[in-house]
């Protein structure tokens, strides 16, 4: 799940003091999976918006809400087309992803983000989400009995552990364990210890160069001959 | 055929002594040139830190380009923190040609316990990687395979945590960078005699150096602060109660006491190959701890 | 209309609460579960009225009712069930429902006779006034009221009570024609009625049919009974037996003992277990020092010197009969004699219907109709009550009464009777362990009952009446089954998962397809995941319970801006337990110093965005006062502080200051609690104050 938090209510403001009407969009899928911008936290951004321009009694805005499956796809926008018409910028509560897509998708409109997307993680238990998955697009768990060295890891190394680590954890942040602890533990624990007393080239940075695209449409002929 | 005066001395059966001088933070170099004037002389080899605890000071390379000067003989430290495998192969090069052939090989602190800690961590490559590269370059080709015009040789050397609270991952890296190529290990501060005596019984078996690494400390509270903010330092009880128990002033003596105890026990037990003295600030007193031992 | 509008308006048009077990067993189908939610919040009016929107004499009920609802309350799957009967009665004395005055105009020209003045004949008269009929009642005693009258004792059902509804039956103007006792229904019709309600009851008792039961010394239970209740005080002599095992021969027994009897036994064929009187009654009737012998029957009786002396035999449990119950089998040679001075039948009773009614009869003489119109064989003749059914409950019979009348008004009016509403959706299921298991077990408060010494000396009420804190209490114990939590916009739900998680009860699940399941009969209607759903997706079933924050609130901010008061104070107050009634009830009305109450049923339904409309709307504070850790609902203290910390970083980011909002507990000592909010109100007075200056300054 692509994991992200609201940003703080200042810089929501700055950003939004030059737009008189305001639509607050959010997302129906990993935004409201964790808690940062779904239909919930629309309604509570739309009302604390409310409350701090009624505080500070010089609102010129106005707001309206709405929630889309996603905003990451074209489609899912189309229901916006008769909306975009009535207001002067969309603060949206999608990741970064959703931003850009609704920015593309509507070129004349200022599209500002609310959210500060941050990683890619799990729910550990309600309301605390761990990161998971850099997107380095060169997946090792294979090796690594299916703990990430590259997130788990501060440093992000193939062979480790480094010295820092104490009592499991990592000299960095005190309350993350070592991956490369847990990482011994599990191998001992499948009898695969083998795996890490490999030599692990240094990675690929640029397995696909940035921005980054995957194409799975094959390039066809049609023809007479063909099917 | 040794690349350096530091490698013949490793060849033989001596026992070394190495020590190390953390660079200024600043553009003035006038203390470090006194210190390594001070130590050329009394010591097998000068470490001279990179970016030590992730907190910017004069390079390393730098500082080894001085020791060399003054006639000592420099170990060029280098992380993987700070620079990308470009950087790296070309830094190599640069202190090969300038006759700077000891390097060890660090993967590095994090960026989160220094002093810049926004900054972007690079870890282009690991500790173990490192030694490889430097292999492979010695064997004509750089990372990319293009092959150079000028080859070069090196002495190479990593660290290890003998005192770990969980050796066997400790043990896993160690043989790893054997395999890739350390010739010499520096080891982390040792306070606890027993443990280094398991690991020797441990890395006994390779055909490497072990220089451990003796920490000088001047007060209990320096202790409990290494304790507590350091990667890789675990001071026991014993010795911070020991540093506790002595009256105001005389922490630093006493500290001197300590190093000199260990290194007096690890020698006459030639329990391994030498000692790195890591004297944190004070490295005028490392002649006395010398005496001392 | 776009989507979201179109899912506001599925929302606000959707009412899918389930009928809960309670009101399925309910002859009278009442809304159980509203009244005893209504009583949890000590709204005793309010409670009576839902009462009286389903029955016409709760007063009778709340004595008398065998409360089929207890039997299938679905807390005894955790602890007890819910005292539904006694929290009834409280409800109808407390709401003053004796007060209570009724009136009725006559619409319509057809005459309706009601034939019988038990509990179906009144409330069938009732229902016809008020569809705006000419009633007659038609009884053969002086006395209305059936059984409830020659039947059941004052001890049970103290004669005042029925004695009002007669009262207000005749206010509304239903025509009474007591004493006269009708032998001809032609009559009735020649006399200008168009429907008659036949509703006789079964008072004739079934004999034994053994030798010695027309001895002087015995005597049957209605007629017993009877003349107890008729203030004749048939004298017994010192020991009395009581033939028969259901409720009339409890309380015959009881009767007796109350009459100065010095040994009441009941002799009874089965065990115990198969008693079919009421567990209560069974249990009174031992405290009161009945005896009892079980598995015993007479075979035959003498009057010798003064005494009876009865043949019984003993009798062992055989196979089981049609009606499931083991049928006794005589012992052999198990014969033993015993004396008593008075035997009272009660093993049964039948109606006694005129041949010159030309009805036709049934199964244990009583009269055929059809269960949904209730018609006889003779056109306009309906026929209810205990004669059709034979000996039942009361409120059967006010079931019956009730659906005579509106069958009647459907003859009178030409009408085909309609089938019944699309039946609406029950609760079914057992509870599972796993939700149990959370459940706070607490013990069933029992009304208080006179002590049996008290109880045997005169016919006053046995059962007295809880007081306010324990009927709230008792209420609060229901777990408001068909209430609760429904994922209404699946389209929206994300599968975040925050339902399974936050759930107190684990009632949330995944089923094969992954999608998330919320069991109606396994939520406990706490409304924890309908707050938590960032996709709000989850409603509460009952429309009323969704709106009812927004509405409340909306009402309080008005009145607010109206008044003026300054600092406006905000504070959200759950509606349980005695808040309504207590000290703290004086902020409600009053609105103290600008301190406006919004009442909530329970805070865990309370979200931030209702805090920050408050602030919205010009709140200066805003507190939000619940049951704490006393909550009838689990975690929910817990719920309420995550979200008033998120409302508390929101307004510091803001700039205003976190503590403009605060929580209180209102279970704590009263008076505490009273302080603390005098404290809280001046905290917002100064920073209102502070601010004001801050503002003069900038200017």
């Amino acid at each position: 799940m692509i994991v992200a938090e609201q940003k703080p209510m200042e810089e929501i403001r700055r950003v939004i003091a030059p737009y008189e009407r305001v639509l607050l969009l959010g997302c129906g899928t990993c935004m409201t999976v964790c808690g940062a911008g779904g239909e919930r936290e629309v309604s509570f951004l739309n009302s604390a918006l409310r409350v701090a321009q009624a505080k500070s009694s010089d609102g010129i805005h106005s707001f309206s809400e709405y929630t889309v499956k996603r905003q990451c796809d074209f489609e899912f926008l189309d229901l916006l087309t008769d909306k975009v018409n009535e207001v002067d910028a969309i603060l949206s509560l999608g990741c970064g992803i959703g931003v850009q897509v609704v920015a593309e998708r509507f070129p004349d409109m200022p599209v500002l983000p609310g959210v500060n997307t941050s990683f890619m993680g799990m729910a550990k238990e309600w309301g605390v989400w761990d990161e998971r998955c850099a997107a380095c697009g060169d997946c090792r768990l294979a090796e690594t009995a299916g703990i990430c060295p590259i997130t788990r890891c501060t440093k992000g190394i193939l062979n480790g552990p480094c010295a820092g680590t104490k009592n499991g954890k990592c000299e960095a942040n005190k309350d993350m364990d070592c991956a490369w602890i847990l990482i011994y533990k599990r191998l001992e624990r499948l009898q695969q210890l083998e795996k890490m007393r490999r030599y692990y080239p240094p990675r690929n940075f640029r397995v696909i160069p940035r921005p980054r695209r995957i194409v799975m449409k094959a390039d066809v002929e049609l023809g007479e001959d063909n099917g | 055929m040794a690349n350096s005066l530091f490698e013949e001395k490793l060849n033989s059966n001596g026992f070394l002594v190495t020590t190390e001088i953390g660079p200024p933070k600043g553009a003035d170099v006038s203390e470090m040139v006194h210190h390594i004037d001070f130590l050329k002389d009394k010591v097998d080899a000068i470490n001279v830190t990179d970016n030590q605890s992730s907190v910017m000071r004069f390079p390393s390379l730098g500082g080894c380009l001085l020791v060399k000067e003054r006639g000592g003989e420099p170990i060029f430290q280098i992380t993987c923190r700070d620079r990308n495998r470009l950087a790296i192969q070309a830094d190599l090069l640069l202190a090969y040609s300038r006759d700077i052939k000891n390097v060890l090989c660090l993967t590095g602190d994090s960026v989160d316990v220094g002093d810049h800690k926004e900054a972007k961590p690079v870890f282009d490559l690991d500790s173990v990687q490192l030694l490889r590269v430097v292999r492979e370059m010695e064997s004509g080709k750089d990372m990319g395979g293009n092959e150079l015009k000028g080859v070069p040789q090196f002495c190479l050397g990593a660290s290890v945590h003998p005192e770990a609270d969980f050796i066997e991952p400790q043990l896993v890296k160690f043989e790893k960078k054997v395999i890739a190529g350390a010739q010499f290990f520096q080891t982390q501060g040792i306070f606890d005699l027993e443990s280094l005596r398991r690991f020797m019984q441990y890395a006994s078996q390779f055909n490497i150096k072990i220089l451990a690494g003796i920490i000088v400390l001047a007060s209990a509270r320096m202790a409990r602060y290494m304790n507590d903010n350091v990667p890789g330092i675990i001071v026991s009880q014993a010795i911070i109660d020991e540093l506790a128990n002595v009256e105001k002033g005389k922490g630093l003596q006493k500290g001197i006491e300590i190093a000199s105890r260990l290194i007096k026990t690890i020698r006459e037990e030639n329990l391994c190959h030498g000692v790195h003295i890591m004297a944190v600030g004070n490295e005028g007193i490392v002649p006395d701890i010398l005496e001392a031992a | 209309m776009d989507n979201y509008q179109a899912s506001r308006m599925r929302e606000a048009s959707y009412g899918h609460s389930l009928i809960p077990p309670c009101q399925v067993a309910c002859p009278l189908h009442m809304e159980i579960g509203e009244y005893v939610d209504l009583v949890a919040q000590g709204k005793v009016l309010e409670a009576l009225q839902v009462i009286r929107d389903g029955n016409p004499f709760p007063s009778i009920c709340a004595y008398v009712c065998t409360h089929p609802c207890e039997d299938a309350c679905r807390r005894s799957q955790v602890d007890k069930s819910i005292a539904i009967r006694a929290l009834k009665r409280f409800a109808v004395e407390f709401g003053g429902d004796r007060m209570i005055q009724l009136e009725a105009e006559t619409t319509q020209s057809e005459k309706v006779a009601v034939v019988g003045s038990g509990p179906a004949g009144l409330a069938c008269a009732y229902y016809l006034r008020k569809l705006g009929y000419p009633v007659t009642i038609f009884e053969a005693y002086s006395e209305l009221g059936g059984m409830l009258r020659v039947g059941i004792p004052q001890y049970r059902l103290p004669r005042e009570v029925v004695d009002t509804e007669v009262q207000r039956l005749i206010h509304m103007g239903v025509e009474i024609r007591a004493n006269t006792r009708v032998i001809s229904l032609d009559l009735l019709f020649d006399m200008g009625y168009k429907a008659v309600f036949i509703t006789v009851g079964a008072h004739q008792s079934l004999r034994m049919g053994i030798e010695g039961e027309e001895s002087p010394g015995v005597i049957d239970g209605a007629t017993f009974l009877r003349e107890v209740n008729l203030g004749l005080k048939p004298s017994l002599g010192e020991e009395v037996a009581v033939v028969g095992g259901g409720n009339v021969a409890m309380d015959a027994a009881r009767a007796a003992v109350r009459l100065g009897a010095s040994k009441v036994s009941i002799l009874y064929r089965r065990s115990r277990a198969e008693m079919p009187a009421g567990p209560d009654e069974i249990e009174q009737a031992l405290e009161e020092g009945v005896e009892t012998m079980f598995l015993v029957t007479p075979t035959k009786m003498k009057r010798e010197n003064g005494r009876l002396s009865v043949t019984c035999v003993r009798m062992e449990l055989g196979e089981p009969d049609a009606g499931g119950r083991s049928r006794p089998v005589p012992i052999e040679d198990s014969d033993f004699n015993i004396e008593f001075d008075t035997l009272i039948t009660a093993i049964g009773q039948a109606p006694q219907i005129s041949e010159d009614f030309r009805l036709r009869i049934g199964k244990g003489s009583t009269i055929q109709v059809d269960p949904i119109t209730l018609t006889t064989n003779r056109t306009g003749v309906f026929a209810g009550g205990d004669a059709v059914t034979g000996p039942a409950t009361v409120t059967q019979a006010l079931a019956s009464g009730r659906q005579a009348a509106f069958r009647i008004d459907d003859y009178l009016r030409h009408r085909y009777p309609l089938v019944d509403k699309e039946a609406e959706e029950t609760l079914s299921g057992e509870l599972l362990p796993k939700t149990i298991e959370m459940i706070r077990k607490i013990e069933r408060l029992e009304p208080p009952l006179l002590p049996p010494e008290a109880r045997a000396k005169e016919f006053k009420s046995v059962e007295l009446i809880y007081n306010w804190e324990a009927a709230v209490d008792e209420a609060r114990r229901c777990l408001r089954c068909g209430m609760g939590a429904e994922i209404l916009f699946q389209d929206k739900c994300a599968t975040c998962l925050t339902c399974l998680r936050v759930c107190p009860y684990h009632v949330p699940y995944l089923d094969e397809g992954g999608t998330i399941q919320i069991p109606a009969d396994q939520c406990q209607a706490c409304g924890i995941c309908v707050a938590e759903c960032p996709a709000k997706a989850i409603v509460l079933r009952k429309p009323y319970d969704r709106r009812h924050i927004d509405e409340e609130l909306e009402h309080a901010l008005k009145s607010a801006a109206e008044s003026k008061s300054k600092p406006l104070i905000i504070g959200f107050c759950c509606q349980y337990g005695l808040f309504g009634t207590g000290a703290l009830a004086s902020l409600w009305r009053e609105g103290k110093a600008g301190i406006w109450i919004v009442p909530v049923l329970c805070v865990a339904k309370l979200e931030g965005g209702h805090v920050l409309r408050a602030f919205e709307m010009g709140a200066e504070g805003v507190f939000i006062a619940g049951c704490g850790e006393q909550c009838s609902r689990e975690n929910t203290a817990f719920w309420v502080l995550q979200r008033v910390e998120k409302v508390r970083k929101t307004l510091a980011q803001i700039g205003l200051e976190p503590e403009r909002l605060q929580t209180f507990n209102l279970r704590i000592a009263e008076g505490d609690t009273a302080e603390a909010l005098d404290n809280f109100t001046e905290q917002i007075g100064g920073l209102c104050l502070a601010s004001v200056i801050k503002q003069e300054v900038k200017s």
